[in-house]
Parts: C-alpha cells; structure tokens; sequence
C-alpha cells in the first residue's frame, strides 16, 4: 500500500486509546477485531495486560462466540473459497507491508505495544518485527506454498495428481487459533497460514501477543474489506471453559501453542471430535565443533552464538538454552565461555536487554548465585555476568542438559566430540527443536543424522537460529498440509 | 561441631524474647561475629564471598556479608563443618511432580531451631495462655522427618499442647479426619478453644471436604489457626481471602485470629502476622488501612500481610535486578539475616516479593519455582520427562 491511502488518523488505525498514562492507570489497548457486519459486543472489559498494559476486550458469551463462528464460516464460502490462493497472499502481503514501512502509523504501533508487551528494548522491538514480518510478505509466503504443494492450485480447484486422477486440497471451514505469549508475531503467522488455506480464523492471542494478530486484522480490514470478514481475533484470559469449549466445537481444527499444562487443559474439555494441531514448547540448543574454535574463528563464532540467544530475549521455541562446546580446538571450551560472555557485553549496545519483571530478574540471581557457590566447592563451574542482571554465562563441566531460565543466560558445556551430544539430549526427544551447528565441517550431514534420530526437527547454522524461513517444517510438520483435508476426482473407467 | 561459646551466647540472646531490641550496631556485631565463624568452618562459603571480594575484614555493615541464593541449597551441602554432623536435615517440599531436586539445609544444632522458634510462636500465636490443644493437619516429626515444618510443630506441641494435641496425617499423607471432627466435638462440647495448625493447602482441602459433607464447626471463642505455606504444584489453588472466610464460615474461626506464618526451610527462624499478638496486646495500630490494593493484593497472605521477624533476623528488600535496596513502601525481592543459621548461612536471598515496612515486612508473593516464560519449555516440564525417561 503507498502512503496516500494510509492516511488515517493514528487511534483509527490502531484503535488505541487513552496512550496519555492517567493518574497512573497505563495504555489501554483494544485487544480485538470482529469482522464489521456483526454486531459489535454487548459489553466490554479492561483486563490487567503484561508489565502495566490494559487490555479491553469484549465480554463473551458462548451464544455470542458461536454467532460470531457462523458468521466468519459464512464470510469463508462467500468470499475466501471465491479468491485464489495468489490473491490471498496479496492481500496478506499488502497488510503486513504495513509493519515494515517505516512512516506508517501501524509499524510505529506495533513497535510501541511490542516494547510494552515484552519488555523488548525499542532495537529489539524493530529487530523482531522486521524479521516476524519478512515471512507475512509475497515471496516467502510464495515459497511455503510451494514447498507445500508441488501445485499450490489445488488449494483453488483441481488439478492433475497420479495416475491421471485429479486433486484439490481444502482448508478447515474455520480454524481456532490459540496463540502463545512468548514471541510476538508467531501467532499471527499461525493466522496467516490458515488464510492461505482459505480458512476462517477465531484467533485467542496470549497477552504477550496479542497486538500483531489485533493490528494485522484492522490492517486487512484497510486494505481489503472483504477478506477480513474472515476473521476475528478476541483476548480472553485463557482458562474460560465455557468459550474454549464452544470455539473448540465450532472450528473444524484447533491449533494450540503453549506449554504442556495449556495443551493438555484444552484436550480435556474438547469435545470428543474436536481435531486438535498441537504446537507445544520446544527447548532448543547450540552445539560448537573445534573446526569454528580457531583462533581468528571463535570470536566470530561466539558472536553468532550469543545473537542467537539474545535475539527474542531466548524466549523463542528457537532460541538455544545452552552451548555445548567441543574439546580439541584451538580455543578451549573454557575460553569460548569467556568469548561468549565477551561477545553478550558487546551485543547489550546494539541490542539492549529487556525490562525484566521480579520473577525473571530472580530466577537470574538465583542461577548466579547457585554457579558461583558450585564455583567456589569446587565443581568446574564458572559465571561471567553482566551488569545487573543483563546477560550470564556459565561454563560448567557436567555435561547433562540443563534448560535456561531464559533472558540472556546461556550454560557452555564442554565435550570431547559432537556425537556425546546425542546420548545427553535424547531423554528430551519429544522437546527437542533446533539446533544451530557451527564448526561441524565435513561431519554436518553426519552429525544432523543423528541429532534427528534423537528427536531434533531443525539443524541450521548460527546466523539463521533465529529466523526459521518461511517454509519451514515447525516441529517436523508440513504446517499447511497439516491443516488441509484432500479431495480425489479419479479417472473415469 | 559448632563452637560452644558461640551458641551458648547466641542461645541467651534469642532467650531475650521477641520483645527485647536489638539495635542495628548491636545486630551487626552479631552478624559480623557469625560471618566470620562462618567464613572459617564453611570453606564453600568462604570461597564465595572472595569471589565477591568480601571477607571478614572487609565487612563495615551486615548488609554487605554475601547472601546465598535459596536454590543453592538444592546444589550443596552449605555447613559449617560436616554434614555427617547434623542433628536433622530438613528439606524442601517438591511439586507434586516429585521430578525436581530439593534444597537441603543441614541443621547442625537443633537447639537453635527450638530457643528461636518457641518464644516468637508463643508470642505471635499464644499471646494470651501457655498453652492449648493443637491439632496439626501434617504428618508427625517422626513420619516426616525430613520436614522442617512438622519438626517445627512437634516442637511446639511439645511445649505448648495441652492433653489431646496430636497430628492428624498418616505418614503415607491420609488424613484422619474422622478423628480431627472426634477431637473437635469433644473439645467444642468441653468449651476448650484449640489451635489447628497446617498449610493452607491442607486447610483448602478439608474445608472441600467440609463443604461436601455441608458440615460445620462452632469452635469455642479463642480457637485459632495458624496457616502457612503456599499451593506450590497444586491442582486446587484458593485466594487468601476466600480462604479465611470459608474458615470463618466453617470452623467459626474469625479472620485476626488466622495467623499465616512465614517461614522456609532454609531458615531456623519464622515470621508471622501479628493479628493476634496486636489483637491481644492492644498494642494494635489500625489494620484496617493496610489492607494492599491492586494486582497484588489477591496473593497477599492473611489479613494485612504485614510479617514481623523476631529481634535477631533482618530482613532487606531488594531491587530484584540489581538487588540494591529499595525505598520503603517500594516491591522488592527479600532478603533475610537469621542469626539462628549459626550453623549454615546467616544471609539469605529468596526468591519471595515484599514491602518493607516500618515493623516488618509485607510479604506479598512466593515465587515458587519460577518458570521460563518462554515457548521453550518449563524446568520442571523438562525434568519431569528427564524422570519418565529414566524409569
């Protein structure tokens, strides 16, 4: 979209209201879209948010939600199944522009409200919307398509499958997406993913996530009226019975992002039809090989390591917890530890930690305090910590694996060769996600075989930790033939 | 063995009562003289404190002397001299999991824990008798050895119960509650006020049991309960204060005469609510105004949240990320000084949240095994599966 058609004033755009902080009571934020043909909510609430945001959502009732699921299932026979997948992600790829062009009153929001939401530095709010944003564009959206479907047509009507058959591919009517608050933007992909298989979407955002899926709506709503009938996206705090039971029995595939406890909280109440795409938490890992410990190397190498980590504050289902370095290089574990820490001190100027809250700023002082009173009994351990409580290393020999509390903390365990790595992680195949390999040489291809024998869905380099491409297969799935049921047209006799 | 001179001191000061002053010169010199015990029987400690550059002669004021974090206890034995020598070791209460390491305190001289524990409980939960029947909703000392809280209710039992007290959980964690609604009839019937004494946890799950059976209990006038503890790893989760009413509604038991007590297994030394003891002693300033408002207020334990520390515990609240102090009245994480710790580490940091104020400190919620909040998974998810993969 060019800037002339953008001009609307900022509150329209973004439906924030009251930005001024009154008398102590913070920002509050409309935290829904309901497509413009149904009526807008009885009643609404102002909900506590993350760090001080007031979220306002409109107060619920199963009868309202389930009016609200006939509606967008209407809106998708009438208008999605009528558009073709290339128009689809036009129109997506219009909206999302909206996030990365710099004098547009969308990004400057989605920039304010992630910062609020997270507790990101304003450098990592940027980072972390220009990188989210990229795969909601043209070309990457193209890419997932393909990588999907050798004919991404089949998703507009039939075409030729084996044996002289032909096959078409449908999304669900409607899809319930339940989003997770730790990431902004994955949420919204998950939204995004579901309109490319021209399913309507009831889209639940976490607190933590719940401006892009909110700004992206309204967006679309600019851009292309009609499709973002489509669509509604509604904050709940999670846990209401009542409406996750009614979403569930509406949709015709639920996708879940959240933590065991979450998951597990849902299938309970599902009704026993309910088709259910989990996406649980994931731990994710770095492994460093001596052939990236050289001298002129490991620098380099602990710079790429500690951006990985430090990228979405190691909150992401990507972000590695922890390093296991190998032995034999020219640099010893013990002293990439220390290039790593060095390499998290340098980082703070161009990436600025998080605003932490109580709890994460104390798990943070416990793990230091508890590495340096191993330290000082004498258990190979040692931390290197930045001012307050930044960023921490700490290097300690016991090899087991061990989660981070997350926030810039980062464990670098030695080993002797990459494959003890297998053998450490395995009890965790069902968490295991990415894995960012450096120095590997010519015993990647070797190494990844193995690590997905373990149970790791993703094995790339450093650099690219953070930023899975468009088409990747999220936690071993084919996102968007996970979601689509097919049709066969045989061949007459 | 600790050294006898020290605890013989340390013993006559804590024989001071609760209401003897001790002030801050005079609390520093005690902290001082422990630190130094301390750096030169705990070697681990030591080592520590000079990684942070702090040694006996260096230490100006007690706030300077390093505080060990509480999850260290879960990686070492923090003694002074060998845990072989303790006469207990108490440990911390896992989640229902039952998958995650627990914290350790090696408790080298028990004595302590008693001349600590007894005079603040008689003041904060007796301040009006000697003693009373106590009925405990926890499992005795004996089957739960490695509880610091039953040990520290069999104490008390021993001290103050009258005939008739007793503990009303089976080793293997069955409640008999036929026998707890005996003894409460017998005693309501005898018109004898009686003392239960349990978790919150344990008190939630009778008053279900309660409602369920739509019973209820007219306690006579002066029965009282002390409650404690959190819902760490718990299905039933209910606020403080619906709580206290529905022991209200159910036991006849009003509000200032439930008294939470907060306490960790990490310290020989408790804090409590002082509602009854101010009730009692009239020496009550207006509770009603300090009731905390906001996001916080549901996790606030008891009436006021306002706990008092007896004369020879200090507690610091800290900026929970530079763990610098904040101003009075501001959140902070706490920071405790228990001189009764002779034997382990005098200075500890919890991972609990805070006010302090002018008598005490408003305790205003446990972080209870903090959990990453990430799409990456939980620690205690993690190990869990650590646990189902081993068996």
């Amino acid at each position: 979209m060019n800037r002339s058609e953008a001009k609307v004033s900022e509150g329209e755009v973004i439906g924030v209201r009251g930005m001024e902080e009154r008398g102590g009571v913070g920002a509050t934020f409309d935290a829904w879209y309901w497509p413009p043909e149904t009526s807008s909510p009885q009643e609404t609430q102002v909900l506590e948010g993350p760090r001080g945001l007031r979220l306002c959502a409109p107060v619920l009732t199963t009868e309202a939600l389930r009016a609200l699921a006939r509606t967008l299932r209407a809106a998708r026979a009438e208008i999605l199944l009528d558009r073709n997948v290339d128009e689809i992600v036009a129109a997506v790829s219009a909206a999302a522009c909206r996030f990365l062009d710099t004098a547009d009153p969308v990004r400057a929001m989605a920039l304010d409200l992630t910062g609020r939401l997270t507790g990101y530095s304003a450098a990592m709010s940027e980072l972390v919307l220009d990188g989210m944003a990229r795969d909601w564009l043209e070309g990457p959206l193209r890419r997932l398509l393909t990588s999907e479907f050798d004919d991404p047509g089949v998703l507009d009507g039939f075409r030729p499958g084996p044996a002289g058959s032909r096959v078409r591919a449908f999304g669900p009517a409607l899809s319930f997406h339940v989003g997770a608050g730790n990431v902004p933007g994955v949420t919204l992909t998950s939204m995004v993913r579901a309109l490319l298989v021209k399913s309507a979407v009831v889209v639940k955002p976490a607190a933590g996530d719940v401006a892009l899926p909110t700004l992206f709506a309204r967006a679309l709503a600019q851009h292309d009226e009609r499709l973002a009938r489509c669509i509604a996206v509604i904050y709940w705090r999670g846990g209401q019975e009542d409406l996750e039971r009614a979403a569930m029995e509406e949709a015709d595939l639920t996708i879940i992002y959240g933590g065991e406890e979450a998951i597990t909280a849902l299938r309970r109440i599902a009704p026993p039809q309910a088709s259910i795409l989990p996406y649980h938490h994931r731990v994710s890992f770095g492994v460093i090989g001596r052939e990236s410990l050289q001298g002129d190397t490991a620098a380099e190498t602990a710079l790429a390591a500690a951006r990985a980590a430090v990228i979405f504050e190691q909150r992401g289902c990507v972000s590695p917890h922890l390093y296991y370095v190998e032995r034999g290089g020219q640099r010893t574990p013990e002293a990439f530890a220390e290039q790593l820490a060095d390499a998290l001190r340098r980082l703070e100027e161009e990436l600025p930690a998080a605003s932490l809250d109580a709890e994460e700023a104390v798990a943070i002082h416990q793990l230091r305090g508890a590495g340096e009173l191993r330290r000082a009994a004498g258990a190979g351990v040692t931390v290197y910590r930045g001012e307050q409580a930044g960023w921490t290393v700490i290097y300690d020999e016991s090899p087991s694996f061990e989660p981070s509390c997350l926030n810039r903390v980062l464990r670098v365990k030695p080993v002797s060769d990459l494959a003890d790595v297998v053998p450490l992680i395995r009890p965790y195949r069902r968490y295991l996600q990415t894995v960012g390999v450096a120095g590997a040489g010519g015993r990647l291809a070797g190494f990844a075989e193995e690590l997905g024998r373990a149970g790791v869905t993703r094995v790339t380099s450093l650099a690219r930790v953070a930023w899975p491409p468009s088409w990747w297969h999220q936690d071993g799935l084919a996102p968007l033939r996970a979601m689509v049921s097919w049709v066969d047209l045989e061949p007459g006799d | 063995m600790l050294d006898s001179n020290l605890v013989n001191d340390l013993v006559r000061l804590l024989r001071r009562g609760v209401d003897s002053s001790l002030d801050d010169d005079a609390f520093g010199a005690w902290a001082v003289r422990i630190f130094a015990y301390q750096y030169a029987h705990n070697s681990v400690y030591a080592r520590y404190c000079q990684g942070r550059g702090v040694t006996p002669d260096t230490v100006r004021h007690w706030s300077e002397i390093p505080p060990v974090p509480t999850s260290a206890f879960k990686e070492l034995a923090l003694v002074c001299g060998s845990r072989r020598e303790a006469q207990a070791v108490f440990e911390t209460s896992g989640t229902t999991r039952g998958t995650e390491r627990r914290g350790r305190h090696y408790v080298l001289d028990l004595t302590l824990y008693d001349e600590s524990l007894l005079p603040n409980f008689h003041a904060h939960l007796l301040p009006d008798r000697e003693g009373m029947p106590m009925l405990a909703l926890l499992p005795s000392p004996l089957a739960a050895p490695s509880s610091s809280l039953s040990y520290m209710l069999g104490c008390v039992m021993d001290r103050f119960g009258t005939p008739g007290s007793t503990f009303v959980v089976e080793p293997d964690g069955h409640v008999r509650y036929d026998d707890l609604h005996k003894q409460l009839d017998q005693l309501g019937n005898a018109g004898s006020p009686v003392c239960l004494l349990g978790t919150a946890f344990s008190f939630v799950h009778w008053l279900d049991r309660l409602t369920a059976e739509d019973r209820r209990f007219r306690l006579p006038a002066g029965s009282r309960i002390m409650e404690t503890g959190g819902f760490k790893g718990r299905s039933r989760v209910m606020e403080r204060d619906e709580l206290y009413e529905s022991l209200g509604d159910r036991l006849g038991i009003p509000a200032d005469h439930i008294v939470n007590e907060y306490g960790m297994t990490e310290m020989l030394s408790q804090f409590y609510e002082p509602v009854l003891r101010w009730r009692v002693t009239a020496a009550s300033p207006r509770l009603g105004g300090m009731r905390p408002r906001g996001p916080d207020a549901t996790n606030v334990a008891g009436g006021t949240g306002l706990h008092v520390p007896p004369p020879w515990v200090r507690t610091r609240v800290l900026d929970p990320v530079t763990l610098e102090p904040v101003p009075r009245g501001e959140v902070g994480i706490l920071q405790h000084f228990d001189l009764a710790n002779l034997g382990s580490v005098c200075a500890i940091l919890t991972e609990d949240l805070g006010v302090l104020e002018e008598s005490g400190f408003r305790l205003l919620r446990r972080i209870e095994g903090a959990e990453p909040r990430g799409c990456s998974i939980a620690m205690d998810e993690l190990l869990a599966a650590r646990g189902a993969a081993s068996t």
